[in-house]
This record gives structure tokens, sequence and C-alpha cells, in this order.
């Protein structure tokens, strides 16, 4: 009592609110919004998110309204629609026997597009859910590295090759093919991953609960391996386009009938030279997918990351 | 008063021993030391010395290579059948030592707190699991409010209470604290601490604390054992401990204890103990009881010596 009296009247007590203190002030924080805010936050990626968005839906509504089919030529007789170079009337010009190069690029692209993305989902789901189980299992482990070591061992290409050459040629197998080994490379990846975050304390602590394996492989696990998940898709997806140019080029892709950006570069390359526009039009527009891709993808892995949250 | 008092876990003759290929570590050995329901229990050692291996090894998380560890009365080291592991699970819990390191950075303070819930199915409604996950959250003064957080917006002291509440909402009968507070700010230690002395009040919930500070274990615990290297060299009450420290590992650890006097700091002599000579063949060491209660580890010569010491 003495000392309140002595105490200068410009100071006063407070009682002390001990919920008060716990208060977080900071607001709700969100992983998914904070993902999404931090990928808009990149001009160059919104670019190319509305390019390779654009590119998506013309390879899919471009053939349905053409119709477009590649074996259907009533121009083939006419040669005065052969090699038109490209124009108002005709865009992106036309080929040898007259048809159409706009229409066939788009249903090139959408085939690939369809080959890529597919064999690219097959790896990735295979690949993460293997994968997780074979970073947790020690007996799986001696297995599968053994396995990991023969299949990765074999040129990758050569087995696609092999595989076509047994299963003949065509988009579905083209995707088996592509996705048959490559989901080990990914699984051998996430088996690393989930190691080093398998032993972290909170994992302990979720098995002193009795959280099953699982379990904390969905809960403790695989969130904190969704940047690099995503970070493997925008690697993978361009590369199976880029598998499947290279492997028609070689000839060895999909079948006589069906139209892909790799056939049309095979198919058009004898062309370089006198109608250089058949080449490089399907090249540009798989150059421009993969770049676009690429970009949206490594952005996305970045803003999916929480640490770049925070800034 | 621990004699009359029922035995909740029992660990007899307990080895521990890390393999790394050929290579072999013993982490613990010979170690004896009973809890008694609704005591503190305390185990002190330098870092290293196997304390935190031996909370470990009751949790089941370090297999153990010899020995035994009952719980009321059931073995619970080696294989257990299912129902065994879940009935163990429920009654022992941990609080872990790194409150940063041991919350699933990725989840909800809700989630965190649930786990053990759902994985037992302590529930008959998400309206239920909510509520008991709120109810924990207040025992340990934190907000309802902080259910939908995650835990790195959480300081150290609020963590450590949320990794206690995690526990507690399992209702266990024994505590594993793994020098729960060593990781936080001196001016929340005590917090923490009176949380779980607040807990052991109103459920009779049996701890057994693992730390390295002493002036920490006085005010807490009933009983203490110090460990060195693996070993446990002298047990007793809390109170005999303090005032007939025989051992002499004991008296250099007691020595170490800074003093909150820069008078008696400066003049303090350390007490550094360099480990015991091997002369095991003609003499050796075993796991004698000096006074009833007070236990130690020592040969036939020394214990002459220990017993003069107490009588006088």
């Amino acid at each position: 009592m003495e000392e309140k009296k002595k105490m200068d009247p410009r100071f006063q007590f407070v009682t002390l609110h001990q919920e008060e203190s716990e208060h977080i002030a900071a607001p709700q924080y969100s992983y998914w919004k904070s993902v999404f805010r931090r990928f808009f936050s990149s001009k160059p990626a919104i670019l190319m998110l509305i390019i390779s968005g654009l590119i998506v839906v013309l390879s899919i509504l471009q053939p349905m309204i053409s119709g477009y089919d590649p074996l259907n030529v009533p121009t083939i007789n006419d040669f005065s629609t052969h090699f038109l170079r490209p124009s108002a009337a005709h865009w992106f010009g036309t080929d040898n026997i007259g048809r159409e190069l706009f229409d066939a690029v788009w249903l090139g692209t959408r085939n690939s597009l369809l080959i890529s993305f597919a064999a690219a989902m097959i790896t990735t789901v295979l690949g993460v859910i293997v994968g997780a189980f074979w970073g947790y299992s020690r007996k799986m482990d001696t297995v599968m590295l053994e396995v990991y070591n023969i299949v990765a061992n074999i040129p990758f290409v050569l087995i696609v090759m092999v595989l076509v050459y047994v299963l003949g040629s065509g988009i579905p197998q083209l995707i088996f093919a592509l996705s048959c080994t490559s989901w080990l490379g990914t699984a051998y990846f996430i088996r690393v991953q989930v190691m080093i975050i398998r032993d972290r304390e909170y994992n302990l602590a979720s098995r002193c609960l009795g959280t099953p394996t699982s379990k904390i492989i969905l809960h403790n696990v695989l969130p904190y391996l969704i940047s690099v998940i995503v970070t493997m898709i925008s690697r993978d997806v361009p590369s199976f386009i880029s598998y499947e140019v290279f492997l028609s080029y070689l000839g060895v892709g999909v079948g006589q009938t069906d139209q892909t950006l790799g056939k049309m570069i095979q198919e058009y390359s004898q062309y370089m030279q006198s109608a250089g526009y058949l080449f490089w039009i399907p090249v540009a527009i798989s150059a421009l997918i993969s770049v676009s891709l690429y970009i949206v993808g490594q952005t996305m892995a970045d803003a999916s990351d929480p640490k770049t949250h925070m800034q | 008063m621990a004699e009359n008092k029922e035995k909740i876990l029992e660990v007899k003759n307990l080895e521990v021993t890390f393999k790394n290929g050929k290579k072999e570590f013993v982490a613990v050995q010979d170690a004896n030391f009973d809890l008694y329901e609704g005591e503190t229990f305390s185990l002190v050692g330098e870092s290293g010395s196997g304390k935190t291996t031996i909370g470990r090894a009751i949790l089941r998380i370090n297999p153990t290579s010899k020995g035994e560890i009952l719980y009321k009365g059931k073995k619970i080291n080696g294989k257990l059948d299912k129902e065994t592991d879940r009935w163990v699970i429920r009654n022992i819990q941990m609080v872990f030592q790194d409150p940063a390191a041991s919350l699933n950075e990725r989840a909800t303070i809700d989630y965190i707190v649930s786990e053990g819930l759902s994985n037992f199915h302590m529930y008959h409604s998400d309206a239920e699991r909510h509520q008991k996950v709120v109810d924990a959250l207040k025992s340990v003064g934190l907000l309802e409010e902080h259910a939908s957080r995650y835990p790195h917006e959480f300081s150290g002291g609020q963590r450590q209470r949320i990794g206690i509440a995690r526990a507690m909402v399992m209702e266990p009968k024994l505590l594993i604290a793994d020098e729960p507070i060593s990781a936080l700010d001196v001016s929340i230690r005590a917090q923490v601490l009176n949380l779980l002395k607040k807990f052991q009040r109103e459920t009779g919930l049996t701890i057994l604390f693992i730390a390295h500070d002493l002036s920490v274990v006085r005010y807490i615990s009933d009983r203490i054992a110090v460990i060195h290297k693996g070993r446990i060299v002298e047990m007793a009450s809390t109170q005999e401990l303090f005032k007939n420290p025989l051992h002499p590992y004991t008296q250099s650890l007691l020595s170490a204890v800074p003093m909150p006097d820069p008078q008696i700091e400066k003049n303090k002599k350390l007490l550094i103990y360099s480990g015991m000579e091997e002369d095991s063949k003609t003499d050796p060491r075993s796991w004698q009881e000096v006074l009833p209660g007070h236990y130690i580890y020592a040969n036939e010569s020394e214990m002459v010596e220990y017993r003069n010491k107490v009588t006088l």
C-alpha cells in the first residue's frame, strides 16, 4: 500500500489476463490459400499458365469442331491444294497431300498431351504409393533395391522400344511402355525422401499414440512431400512429351493412323528445306508446351513449399 | 511413503543394446527400479548416459536386449500381441523433449491432439471428439480457437503444452516426460512443471521424469535415480539423496548445480567424476541397499565407507 502511494501518478497497475496473452493475433493460416497466393504473385507463371491453358483448351475443342481425320484425304489428287504456305485461308498452310496443318497440329497436340499426362499420372501415383511404403519397410527395401538396380541399369529407351515392338504400336501401348518402368525411378526418389522424414520426432510421437503406418504416411509424411511431388510432375510431363516425339521420330511410337506431334515432326522432317513451316510449326508447339508446363510446375512447386509462405 | 503404494511399473535387469552392423553398443545395463502409483520418479544423468533410452525402452521405441519391463505385473517388452500393445499405448504416454520437432507442422492442433483419440475411437461423435480436444487445450491453458491453428504459430512453451495435451487426452496412468523443459526458455519452465504437477494432483498420474538438471528434479520428484554411462549408480528419495549424496558421481552432479549467489558461485568447488577404477575381479560391484530405500552401485570396500558416512 505504501508503495502504491509513492508511485508516479502517470503509471497505474493493470491486471494480467492470462487468456489474452495466449491469443494469436495473426489471421488464420490456410495451406492451399497460401499456395495459390504465392503462385499468382509470379507474373511469368500466370502468363505460362494462360498459354498452357489455351493450348489444352484448343487441343480439346479444335479437333471436335474440325472433325479432322488424317485418313480422310479428298484433296490427294488436287495438286493446287498441296504445299500451300500459311495464309489467311490456311492458317498453318497445307501439307504434301493437301491436309490442313492447323487441324492436324491440334489433333496431334491432343494425343501428345494425352500420352504424357496419362503416363505422368500413372508414374506419379504408382511411384508415390510404392515409394512411401518402400521407405518404411526394411524387408521391402532389400527386394526393391535389387529390382531398381537391375531396371535402372537398362537404358530407358531400349525398354520402351522393346515393349512397343512386343505390344504393337498405339497410344495405350505407348502410355504403358512409358510408365511401365519410369514409376520405379519416382518410387526410389520418394523412398529417399520418406527415409529422411521417417525418423523425425513427431513420427515417433504418432507411433506412441498408436497411429498405424498407413495413417502416418498419409498425414505425417506425404504432406511434406507435396512440393517434391509437384516438382516431379512438372519434370515428367514435358519429358514424356519429348520421349513421345523422340520415339515417334524413330518410328516406334504410335501407330500409322494416330496423329501426334512426334509423328508429324517425323513425317514432315523431309520437307525441312522445301516447306519448312510443316516441320517448324509442330516443333514450336511442342517446345511451347514443354516450356510453359515446366515453368508452371516449377512455380507451383515453389509455392507449395510452406517455407515461402512467411515472406 | 513409497512402500505401501502399489507398484505400477517394474524394470528388472534391463539392458538395451544398439547394433550397427557388427559393432554393438550397450546403452543401458542392469537397470533396476520400480515406479509406485502416483509418484514422480526422476532419472538424472549427463547427456548420452542412457536416460532417454530407458524411457524409450518402456515405450517400446527402443527394443530391449535383456531383462524385463512389467507394467501392472504384465510383461511389456519384447513381442506383444495386438491387444496388450494397445492397452500399453492407452496407459503409457510420453512428452517429448523438443517441442519444435515433436509436432507435425502440416497438421492442425485439432488433428494433433485428437490423433490418439481417433486411433482408439474414444468418442461417439465428431462433436464429442472436438469437445475432448477443446477440454484438453483448456486444461493446459490454451484457447478453443487454437484448435484450427498450425504448430508453427505457437511459442515454445505453448507447443510443449500442446504436447502435454496430446498425451493427457489419452488419460494415461503413466507419463514419461523426456526432458520436457530443457528446450524451453527459463521463464516458462515453471509453467510446464506446474502443469505436470497439476495433472498429477487431479488424476493421480505417475510420472517418470527424465532430466539432467538436479535443481529442477528436486522441485518435482519424490524419488531420484542417478544414471552414469548406462548404469544406475544411486537411487533414493529426493530428501535422502540431497541429504546424503554418497556416490561420487551424484556428488559431482550436485556440485554442478548453479547457485543464484555470486559469492557462493565464485568459491564453489566443482567435483569432477572420472569414472570408477575397475577391480571387478577381486571385488565386484553390485546393487546394494545402504539405508532403507537408498540404493547404491558399489563393491564391499566402498559399502563399508558409505555405511560409515551414513551413520555419522
